[in-house]
């Protein structure tokens, strides 16, 4: 009995770890590529959840109410870009990020302002159907979201690997200076990047909206800090390092707060982040930093 | 008499390039040395080793009698080397006077000299020392600017007085006269005698070897991280292998 | 004074503490996400000696202060190992976890809170921000504080020049933790309760949006910046439900235009010439 519980918990954990792991991909690309620690994205996510659920509300086809919050992630996305990345290229470190900040609590208050403060309730949009492996439940959107969730990480790193663009946006990883040498064009990426965080944080939005139907203004805040600390675990930087540690971020919560209680998740989950980053702190997959030339 | 700075079997390779190969020499007390060669010979590099940026592959670096191979890069400078930067590494943020009170740390290290509120006295003996330091050099206009706007002659200045107010009797110099203009340079090297008449023994990477001429009396010269020459300027100049290296840069 | 204009004033007085707590380690170079892990401390800790102990306050409270800086002392030598985002996101998931610690260590109430006995009124509040003020402008005047600017601006050369770069962060990080320490302790004592879902992420980040709103180039920076962030709200009052979010489209629009914040170096340098000027022409 016990074993299969276990056995339960870790296809949940690995559910939730699938959206964190999402969010440590789209915070991935935003550091390792343009060095910026982008706290807009857990608004970006919340925008994917609550947006789709006002048009749902509106009565829009769910589809179309999909498409629309994707959309507009993307928009606020390029906003971001223009006024908390732009302007502050070159200056202190911490200033952009204080200024995502910004953007995130702006989200937050307009949803609050429209919506109200209070969890609601997002339908059910797939048919409540169970899949049954020897002890098993697994659900029908649990599967799609976890398929959906991993397709997409895989063609993330095909694109990165494979395309001209792709190698682009590598280059400019590796050295910014070094990419515009070669005459890469960072004026046209930078805003795709911002554009491609964006829609990943969305759609781990929706895919927590369908899986937990419930959708809040502040339903970012906690999956977006945890989808940072995966990344962090992980190695910042690196794909499959998000893909790692939004997965044992995921399987860390469920299971402590099936084997231990609800309150002491945050003493596991950022617990092992600060453990990580005392005693490795280039993530599991990271490359060290190297020391500075004279 | 121990040597001002002593480098024996120096090596240091760079994920597998060597900069450096079994280089030895040394600087006696007050023997004004240059270290020459072509760009990318290791020059830097050696300085880099001596003030402990890098930790070396092989070999023993002593200054002022004291091995400093393995010595923290912190504490170096308080065996009585400093040195200045090739590409001016003054801080930003700070002014110019504030520069001159960080290069003389070394000597104010106690508790009491970090808690002093030096600030609350407009004539505080640190300051007036480091004004005295920039009106030596022409400098003490600029006192109150904050460094970053400053133009590149007067920059590179201050980024060898600062180096001076560390009250080290061994300076290492990373190309002192680059982009200064003939009376710059000439103010430069009235500056650089003025040290070594106070017994400051000098080791100067130098292009400009007029300049060289003008003030150094012993020369080693790098090519490829490695030694190819030493002596005075004139015997150097004749050697073969030193002609070699320079074939296609500038003329010895 | 009016109770209303008190009890306003006295979050000014736990905001300017809160913010020169953030403030020495970012003029260092190192942002700090978890100060409200360090108030918490400071807070519990002097609660717990006052409620169980019967200690006086005069004596907890710092005792309390003294405990976060001891904590930021021995995490900062190993967490200050990291840099930059490492180092934030490293302080970020200390805050997290000191308050959920809090949060189930039951001695101290759990998440039902812990209300504590002994009442530090305004007054006491004022006194002891305003005493962080003067110990902060009295740090601002010596080199320690050269140093800090010196390490944020070119570790690798202030390390040549014999500065211990280390040294001065951990410093730095244990003095704000410290500072934070004695906020939450006066907290504690000035709203008899104390639960760990106040010190949570949001405080922290706040605070540093503050101080960087303040400008953390001089020591006035960080008293502004609370002075602005605590009051402005309450000028927006009438649109209640807007405040955040308009408050949230200036602070971008603001860091855009004026990334280095309100109150900088040059700033201050024109202000103090400008009598000077005035009096040489009068002359
Ligand atoms: N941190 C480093 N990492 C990798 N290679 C390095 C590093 N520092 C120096 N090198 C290499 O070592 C060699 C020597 O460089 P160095 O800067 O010492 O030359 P230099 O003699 O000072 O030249 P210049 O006259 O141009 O200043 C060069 O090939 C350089 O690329
Ligand atoms: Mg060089």
């Amino acid at each position: 009995m016990r074993g299969s519980m276990l056995a339960q918990q870790i296809v949940n954990g690995l559910m939730l770890g699938a959206i964190y792991m999402l969010m440590a991909v789209a915070f991935t690309l935003a550091i390792g590529v343009l060095n910026f620690l982008n706290f807009s994205l857990p608004g970006l996510f919340m925008l994917g959840g609550m947006v789709a659920y006002g048009f749902i509300k509106f009565g829009w086809p769910t589809l179309f109410a999909f498409a629309a919050a994707l959309a507009v992630a993307a928009l606020v996305s390029l906003l971001v870009e223009r006024f908390a990345y732009r302007p502050m290229q070159g200056g202190d470190p911490e200033v952009p990020l204080v200024s995502s900040l910004g953007f995130l609590v702006l989200l937050e208050n307009l949803m609050l302002i429209y919506f109200g403060s209070d969890q609601q309730a997002f339908p059910a949009l797939v048919p409540d159907l169970n899949l049954r492996l020897g002890g098993l439940v697994i659900g029908i959107a649990q599967l799609g979201s976890l398929a959906l969730s991993v397709l997409l990480v895989l063609w993330l790193s095909w694109f990165l690997s494979s395309t001209s663009t792709g190698r682009c946006i590598r280059t400019v990883a590796e050295n910014r200076d070094t990419a515009v040498l070669m005459g890469i064009d960072t004026g046209r990426l930078v805003p795709m990047l911002f554009i491609a965080s964006a829609l990943l944080a969305a759609v781990a939005g929706l895919l927590f909206a369908v899986n937990y139907q419930q959708v809040s203004p502040f339903m970012g805040e906690g999956v977006g800090f945890k989808g940072v600390a995966a990344m962090i675990v992980g190695g910042m930087g690196s794909i499959w390092g998000a893909v790692l540690g939004g997965l044992l971020i995921g399987l860390a919560e469920v299971l402590s707060i099936s084997f231990i209680g609800a309150d002491v998740v945050n003493i596991t989950v950022y617990g092992l982040l600060l453990v990580i980053l005392i005693l490795r702190p280039q993530g599991l997959l990271g490359r060290p930093a190297t020391r500075e030339k004279l | 008499m121990t040597a001002a700075l002593s480098i024996q079997g120096l090596n240091k390779s760079f994920a597998g390039v060597r900069a450096i190969t079994d280089l030895s020499f040394e600087v006696p007390k007050g023997v004004t040395t240059a270290l020459i060669g072509p760009n990318g010979a290791g020059k830097t590099t050696v300085f880099n080793l001596v003030s402990g940026v890098y930790g070396v592959d092989a070999g023993t670096i002593t200054a002022n009698g004291v091995d400093i191979t393995h010595m923290p890069s912190r504490k170096r400078i308080s065996t009585g080397i400093a040195r200045s930067f090739q590409n001016i590494r003054l801080m930003s943020h700070l002014t110019v006077l504030e520069n001159m009170l960080v290069g003389q740390h070394v000597r104010n290290t106690s508790l009491r000299a970090l808690l002093t509120p030096y600030r609350l006295f407009p004539n505080h003996r640190w300051k007036v020392e480091a004004r005295a330091a920039l009106a030596e050099s022409g400098l003490e206009e600029w006192a109150n600017e904050t460094v970053g706007a400053l133009p590149y002659g007067v920059r590179k200045r201050i980024d060898l007085v600062r180096a001076t107010l560390a009250g080290a009797s061994v300076l290492m110099l990373d190309e002192p006269a680059a982009g200064l203009n003939p009376s710059e340079t000439n103010a430069l090297r009235d500056h650089l005698k003025a040290l070594m008449a106070k017994g400051i023994t000098l080791l100067v990477v130098e292009h400009d070897m007029h300049f060289v001429d003008s003030i150094c009396e012993n020369v080693v010269v790098l090519n490829f991280g490695e030694k190819i020459a030493e002596g005075p300027l004139s015997q150097v100049r004749q050697n073969a292998k030193v002609r070699e290296a320079y074939i296609g840069a500038e003329e010895v | 004074m009016s109770g209303y204009l008190t009890g306003v004033l006295v979050v000014l007085a736990f905001n300017v503490m809160a913010a020169y707590a953030v403030y020495l380690p970012l003029a260092a170079g190192q942002l700090n996400l978890g100060i409200a892990g360090f108030m918490a401390i400071g807070a519990y800790a002097s609660a717990f000696l006052t409620n169980e102990y019967a200690w006086p306050m005069w004596a907890a409270i710092p005792v309390g202060a003294g405990l976060a800086g001891l904590t930021g002392l021995l995490i900062g030598i190993p967490v200050l190992r990291t840099h930059g985002i490492y180092l934030a996101m490293a302080t970020f998931a200390l805050g997290q976890v000191i308050s959920a610690l809090f949060l189930n260590l039951e001695v101290v109430g759990g998440a039902a809170g812990y209300p504590v006995s002994d009442y530090v009124g305004p007054n006491g509040v004022f006194l002891a921000a305003a005493a962080v003020v003067v110990l902060m402008l009295y740090l601002s005047r010596t080199r320690f504080a050269l140093y800090l600017t010196a390490v944020k601006s070119d570790p690798t050369v202030a390390d040549l020049l014999g500065v211990s770069v280390r040294g001065i962060q951990v410093a730095a990080f244990a003095l704000g933790a410290a500072v934070a320490g004695f906020g939450g302790a006066f907290y504690a004592h000035h709203y008899n309760f104390v639960e760990a879902q106040h010190f949570n992420v949001l405080l922290s980040v706040f605070t540093v949006l503050y101080v960087l709103f303040g400008g953390t180039q001089t020591v006035w920076g960080p008293l502004v910046g609370a002075a602005f962030f605590t009051l402005a709200p309450e000028l927006l009052r009438a649109s209640d439900q807007w405040r955040y979010a308009l408050f949230a489209v200036f602070i971008i629009v603001f860091m855009a235009i004026r990334p280095q914040g309100l109150v900088t170096t040059s700033l201050l340098r024109f202000a103090r010439r400008k009598p000077a000027a005035e009096s040489s022409e009068a002359a």
